[in-house]
């Protein structure tokens, strides 16, 4: 039996995750300090998005579901 | 145990198999359209062969995008943008990743990875560990030379993202990385198989170390050679360290696409990130059968930097007659390894002769040492095999019956006839990450 996970919500919070990061580039003023590490975060963020985001259009509702 | 405790990504690798081909359709769209749009060379690959991304709309459209070969990436390379060419997709500022191919079919193909490259890398190697049994508790000792290959780089960010603690053997030779495994009481290993054999052989021979006795090692991750698939070699390295042995394979240019899990009954294709296909070598017909041999065309859906799509592999591989592999994934399964490359798999008097075979036999005599040699080369106009091989010395009594019994063996497996040399204990090549023990020198011309 395959166990179900809210894969919608967690999508969703993955992309507040990204929009976050993406914000907080915007407003850096561009410090370094703060560009490079939340490059890595988005990149940390796109193996979220590989491992869930990508699939939850393919998955059936049922399936979204706990 | 919970899936979320079973797998790495319980949503991706049970996945039902419909699902999964629906998402690399929509996977390969997009890798497409990205090298299309940043690439220059790969958009005149795809114009002069008449398909742009809107092309792209069943699965097996994917048919008539055109194959990417060594030799093409070689031909841009050296060239602007420096040292990559125009196959880069991204800007090379956004490059913060430089490796290379071994080089052991020719010059060697640069390989740039972004930062979200070598994530992927990781990502990649993360399902492999995870499947291998890796955990936190564990204590991962790399005995590798970090460098400008990629080998076990990405195992080793692997590791420290599920949470084990990772031991860098870096520059200590084999004798000192033997010693320090000892002394922290490591508990899991990677390495190749040729490795994993010559570092069993000198902590027992020079140190008095019996791992499975004295070493702590419960796990080791394999790749890079066919040998962990290989079940004489596969029994060897297990019984030398006391351990279960796990395969993957990869490649630089591809990434880490497979892995063994422990139910241990092939190589799962990592479907979630990879499109591989199988193809005749002679008619390039797709294979979907088990049981049937072809060369791998390997797509990675999510690299940026060099994409990898339709990549002529050149490996030889074929599907698994198990459908449904008991560990409960549904990421297909692959039946013995990496077979072989096409480069290698060759006509020898007339016989299709894969190199593989006779690393069975020769491992699978215990009176015999790990390492062999194979020579093949004309004499006059007639095919002729040269098998070197190393007698253990306390079985140096029983020369006769063991050539007897490797004659008897290598008819069986391989049809041929070899001229046998028995080498001196020790004195044939040893390696430590890829081996070469297969020398066709009627390519020399």
């Amino acid at each position: 039996m395959v166990e179900q996970y809210d894969v919608k919500l967690i999508a969703d919070k993955i992309e507040t995750l990204k929009r976050t990061a993406t914000e907080l580039k915007g407003v850096s003023g561009g410090i370094q300090a703060i560009d490079r590490n939340a490059d890595r975060i988005l990149a940390s963020i796109k193996m979220l998005e590989i491992n869930i985001t990508d699939v939850v259009d393919i998955i059936d509702e049922e399936q979204t579901k706990r | 145990m919970r899936d979320s405790e079973k797998y790495w990504n319980p949503v991706l690798e049970t996945l039902p198999p419909e699902k999964l081909q629906q998402l690399q359709l929509k996977k390969f769209q997009r890798i497409f359209r990205w090298a299309y749009e940043h690439s220059k060379f790969h958009r005149k690959l795809y114009n002069d062969a008449g398909i742009e991304p809107g092309d792209i709309k069943t699965l097996d459209d994917i048919r008539r995008v055109p194959k990417v070969e060594k030799a093409m990436m070689r031909s841009v390379q050296s060239k602007e943008p420096y040292p990559y060419g125009d196959m880069l997709c991204v800007p090379l500022e956004q490059v913060t990743e430089y490796h290379q191919t071994s080089g052991t079919t020719g010059q060697p193909v640069y390989q740039p990875d972004t930062w979200q490259d070598w994530e992927w890398m990781a990502e990649c190697w993360a399902y492999i560990l995870y499947a291998h049994g890796f955990r936190n508790h564990d204590r991962v000792f790399i005995p590798f030379g970090y460098n400008i290959f990629v080998a076990f780089w990405a195992g080793h960010y692997a590791a420290e993202k599920l949470g084990c603690e990772v031991v860098p053997g870096g520059v200590l030779d084999t004798e000192a990385r033997i010693l320090k495994m000892q002394e922290v009481r490591a508990t899991a290993l990677m390495g190749t198989p040729t490795y994993l054999l010559r570092m069993a052989e000198i902590a027992r021979n020079k140190l008095g170390i019996d791992p499975p006795r004295d070493l702590q090692i419960s796990r080791i991750a394999t790749g890079a050679e066919p040998g962990g698939s290989i079940p004489a070699t596969k029994k060897r390295i297990e019984e030398a360290w006391g351990a279960k042995l796990y395969e993957h394979s990869g490649a630089t240019e591809m990434g880490a696409w497979n892995f063994e899990c422990t139910a241990q009954c092939g190589l799962h294709v990592n479907e979630g990130l990879f499109l591989i296909e199988i193809e005749d070598t002679e008619t390039g017909e797709l294979i979907t059968e088990p049981d049937r041999m072809g060369k791998m065309v390997l797509t990675a859906f999510d690299r940026i930097a060099q994409p990898c799509i339709r990549f002529d592999s050149k490996d030889i591989i074929q599907w698994s007659p198990i459908d449904r592999c008991e560990c409960g994934r549904t990421f297909r399964l692959l039946k013995g390894g990496l077979i072989g490359r096409s480069d290698d798999i060759t006509k020898v008097k007339g016989v299709l002769f894969a190199p593989s075979s006779v690393e069975e036999v020769v491992r699978g005599i215990p009176e015999l040492g790990n390492e062999y040699e194979i020579v093949v080369a004309k004499k006059g106009e007639v095919d002729d095999i040269t098998l070197k091989i190393e007698l253990l010395p306390e079985h140096s009594a029983k020369l006769n019956s063991v050539q007897e019994e490797l004659v008897r063996q290598l008819r069986i497996r391989t049809n041929l006839r070899y001229n046998l040399e028995f080498c001196d204990y020790g004195t044939l090549p040893r390696y430590e990450i890829k081996s070469k023990r297969f020398k066709d020198l009627r390519k020399r011309g």
